[in-house]
């Protein structure tokens, strides 16, 4: 099953409440959740930019991009690192001896150290849930109803339609990575 | 060997009473290991927040209560000894009677808090208060008693909440516009009311929002309305000016649904009455009909009354109640309008104009804004301007009753005999410092960090916790309230007990018993239950929360038919539907002309009978020279539910510790940087935490975020700096609020006492 499940996540429709970073740390279990929310250009969470009462403020979720070229797969010298045949890039815990080589390669900077398991950590998209068929559990708990999840590949999904809308874009293209993950961009004011 | 797991739909109750989600419970031996949303009928309702998610982390909290305690030190103090559950509940029978022999039942009272979204836990003690003929103390001014106090006004009591929402949860017809009005339903209702709105958006409506702070609603807007706080009934009045003057009215919804035609005397400022023309339906209402150029009944056929203008009957000069209001709004025009809210008098004007020109415009409110003295008054005016432009829901064709549960078995435990006295919130404070209106000796606390949460905790610490004979607190923590509890009470977390919830509207919902309770902690039904058989009134309380859920359920309105205990436990089902009508019924408004109100005679001697602006009672909207410049608001955060959560590890990992939210041009002028420690303060307390210079704040604006413990600050709390002052308008109408957001304040670096 060649597939390239990944996620579309809509800057729109998130408010930016976390809820993503608490469903990933409770459904599995890292020292911290593996998306993380961050507020677009602003040094300080949940504080705007610009000067009132003309300010705006974006969130911006970040996580594992699940790329096609996945250079932390390449920095890593174990082979612990790998892509599954549905996209996925798996960081097998097993097999990580906690050399950071993976931390360094990665332009996203969203692979952690777990300094208690002494181990690398990241995104997996969920994937004991995907195997029985059901959804990353950030996607199911979105406040916002911002994340999307499907097969890239698949012209039909929600996620392929949304990707190829006008605005959709990837972090970093320039990185070469090929991410999985898609962003819209929130909708500008139309005032009044 | 494989762990069996096993699935038990429940409800998180833990929003504040108008909301709740369905979750699903994964249960490993008699550990609950993981929460997830429920499935739902309707898949939009399928949903869990950021506090649901972590809520396992308050039912294995380390610190919860494990077993009753009565005070060992002082009150306040933290000491306690460990007592049986019969020790505890004969000591609080013993102490009522007793109290009850000297002051009269009355002299108890029971301040039932938010109660989350339960039912039947609140019931419990409304229907043992209800036995006793005590004192219930509602709770809804302590914060919540604004917006119904004006709603009252204008609508009549069947819109406890207004108009606002209910269209966006029965998923009336696509709005053109939404104007979210002093709420922050991004990270306050997130669930219930966020998604609806960007729902809308998506659909093409134009968001705007109105708040002194840049929120993360604020932040989906199409256009920011930047206000000073305080000053809503002002920037409603200007709306209107532009609305009258632009010819912008609804005058077919005007003359149908309000009081805008019925003529007002000139000399008593009461509507004109049939017995004042000589009519023989001496009560009834009069207008001017430009049609014969004469008065008549309001019911009278082939009229058309006039909205304007001013008339002289049988001697008595008079004029429609809406040229009143346009009278008053004339004052406020866009430029003047701007001097007092701060907002762009062009920005008004257009403003006016698009909910004026906008085929459906749908107002969103919550407590924000009715947290201020005449926050009632505020939400009167943003009312009129719904009215005015035929933008509040006055008709009926069809769809879900508004009527979920009869609560009657608890109101009246005993049905037509008399039950419990009622005091509000706010005049419990004289009740127990004065014994006014009458003396109240025992407090019971449920649901509520009373310290924490109401008005001047100094004064409750200081004035009132010191005059009662005794206090009774059920909670799972040592919270700020609990350490001045003679007897503390540990009770169940929400997986712990069934409730029957009836959110999110328009379903019903099970909040079943996954485990049993943890320690000793009981349910509230069944400390209730206790106490009630030590007070001979155990009959009334056979069968548990169980027992009470199928009461509600069997002596329910119309809308639950059907709807029973054992069908909840596979999901939540909804209310009955009306089938749509062939013709739209006209909503009978509960006030005295049946009518929308926008001119209130019974307030025409408080000088309200208009939605006036009068400048707030603290909140600096001219702050130069004043001691106190700057003006406080409190917030809400989504890291908690009021004070519930505060105490979770995961959550204040994201969110540590309590900050106070300045702009930097106020910051730059006292000089302080970000991160840094400052004072917050006034005549009544100083406040130590750290900063957070934002340009989400209006400048003269500070934010704390409410909910966090007082003893997580440093130095005082929010409610510290808060005042206990009663508005008699309120008072008389309803209820009278606290006004948490009508505070001044002062903001300074923070000197050690080294340092000075």
């Amino acid at each position: 099953m060649n597939q390239r499940l990944g996620l579309i996540i809509d800057q729109e429709r998130c408010i930016g409440c976390e809820a993503c970073t608490v469903a990933c740390r409770t459904e599995n279990r890292g020292q911290s959740g593996w998306i993380r929310v961050k507020t677009q250009n602003s040094p300080d969470k949940d504080t705007p930019v610009g000067t009132f009462p003309n300010v705006s403020m974006h969130f911006l979720p970040t996580l594992c991009n699940h790329c096609e070229q996945p250079p932390c797969a390449d920095a890593c010298p174990l082979d612990a690192i790998t892509k599954s045949d549905r996209g996925i890039i798996i960081l097998l815990e097993d097999a990580c001896d906690g050399c950071q080589a993976c931390l360094d390669a990665c332009p996203y900077g969203v692979i952690e150290f777990n300094a208690d398991k002494g181990i690398a950590e990241k995104c997996n998209l969920c994937i004991h849930r995907i195997k029985v068929g059901l959804e990353p559990f950030c996607a199911i708990c979105c406040e916002g109803q911002a994340i999307h999840f499907g097969d890239l590949d698949d012209p039909g999904s929600i996620v392929s339609k949304l990707s190829n809308t006008e605005g959709a874009f990837c972090l970093r293209p320039e990185a070469g990575t090929k991410p999985s993950v898609y962003y819209l961009p929130p909708k500008p004011p139309r005032g009044l | 060997m494989t762990i069996h797991t096993k699935w038990i739909r429940t409800v998180c109750p833990a929003h504040c009473g108008i909301d709740a989600c369905g979750i699903t419970a994964h249960v490993q031996g008699d550990r609950v290991v993981k929460l997830e949303p429920a499935e739902f009928p309707d898949p939009k309702h399928r949903r869990i927040c950021l506090r649901g998610l972590s809520s396992l982390e308050i039912t294995y909290h380390p610190d919860r209560l494990q077993y009753p305690l009565k005070r060992a030190g002082e009150r306040g103090e933290g000491k306690f000894k460990r007592i049986s559950w019969d020790e505890a509940l004969d000591f609080i029978a013993d102490k009522f009677k007793k109290i009850a022999t000297t002051h009269g039942w009355p002299a108890i009272a029971w301040v039932l808090g938010g109660p989350g979204a339960g039912t039947t836990k609140f019931g419990a003690y409304l229907r043992l208060a209800s036995l006793t003929r005590s004192t219930r103390v509602s709770a809804w001014g302590y914060g919540d008693a604004g917006l119904p106090c004006g709603s009252r006004v204008i609508f009549g009591t069947q819109f406890p909440f207004g108009f606002l929402f209910s269209q966006l949860w029965s998923g009336s017809p696509d709005a053109e516009m939404i104007v979210v009005w002093g709420a922050n339903p991004g990270e306050s209702q997130p669930l219930n009311l966020m998604r609806p709105i960007m729902d809308a958006k998506a659909r093409g409506a134009r968001l705007v929002v109105i708040d002194p702070r840049y929120t993360v609603t604020a932040s989906k807007a199409d256009q920011y309305v930047g206000i000073k706080p305080g000053t809503d009934a002002a920037l409603a009045l200007g709306l209107m000016h532009v609305i009258f003057n632009k010819r912008l009215k609804d005058d077919a919804f005007i003359l149908r649904h309000t009081a805008g035609p019925y003529l007002v005397r000139d000399d008593n400022g009461q509507y004109l009455r049939g017995k004042d023309i000589g009519l023989p339906e001496e009560n009834e209402y009069i207008i001017w009909d430009k049609r014969t150029d004469s008065p008549k009944r309001r019911s009278a056929a082939d009229i058309q009354p006039a909205l304007t203008g001013k008339f002289a009957v049988n001697g008595i000069a008079c004029k429609p109640s809406l040229q009143l209001l346009r009278d008053l709004a004339q004052a406020y025009n866009p430029r003047h309008t701007s001097e007092i809210t701060g907002v762009d008098a062009a920005l008004i004007t257009r403003l006016a104009e698009r909910i004026g020109s906008s085929s459906t415009v749908i107002f969103v409110t919550h407590m924000g804004l009715t947290r201020t003295y005449y926050g009632d008054i505020s939400f009167r005016a943003l009312a009129s301007v719904a009215a005015l432009t035929g933008n509040v829901t006055a008709t009926f064709k069809g769809g879900y009753l508004p009527a979920v549960l009869n609560w009657d078995p608890f109101l009246k435990a005993k049905p037509g005999e008399p039950s419990y006295k009622r005091l509000g919130i706010l005049q419990l404070y004289d009740a127990v410092i004065k014994g006014n209106p009458y003396p109240v000796k025992a407090v019971w606390f449920s649901f509520i960090n009373f310290l924490n949460q109401c008005a001047d905790s100094r004064k409750i610490a200081e004035k009132i916790f010191p005059q009662l004979d005794l206090i009774v607190d059920t909670e799972l923590f040592m919270t700020p309230t609990a350490r001045y509890a003679d007897i503390l009470l540990p009770v169940c977390s929400y997986l712990e007990f069934s409730d029957l919830i009836p959110h999110p509207y328009p379903y019903v919902q099970l909040q079943q018993k996954v485990i049993e309770p943890l320690y000793e902690s009981k349910s509230d039904v069944d400390i209730a239950a206790g106490l009630a058989e030590r007070l001979g009134f155990g009959e009334y309380f056979q069968g548990g929360e169980d027992g009470f859920i199928d009461l509600i359920l069997d002596s329910g309105n119309d809308s639950i038919k059907g709807v029973t205990r054992e069908k909840l436990k596979e999901g939540a089902m909804s209310l009955m539907l009306i089938p749509e009508m062939d013709r739209e019924f006209d909503i009978p408004f509960s006030t005295a002309t049946g009518k929308i109100e926008l001119y209130s005679e019974s307030l025409y001697e408080n000088g309200q009978a208009l939605p006036v602006f009068a400048e707030p009672l603290e909140t600096p909207i001219r702050p130069e020279n004043r001691k106190y410049p700057l003006a406080f608001v409190q917030g809400h955060s989504r890291f908690r539910t009021h004070s519930m959560f505060a105490n979770v590890k995961s959550l204040l990992e994201m969110n540590p510790e309590p900050v106070v939210e300045i702009n930097p041009r106020d910051a730059a002028e006292r000089n302080i940087a970000n991160e840094e420690r400052v004072e917050v303060f006034n005549d009544r307390a100083r406040t130590l935490l750290k900063a957070k210079l934002t340009e989400g704040v209006r400048p003269g604006v500070i934010n704390i975020t409410q909910g966090w413990w007082i003893d997580q600050f440093q130095k005082g709390s929010v409610n510290h700096l808060t005042h206990d002052v009663i508005n008699p308008v309120q008072e008389k109408v309803y209820e009278p609020n606290m006004h948490m957001n009508d505070v001044a304040v002062e903001v300074a670096k923070y000197k050690s006492e080294k340092e000075v």
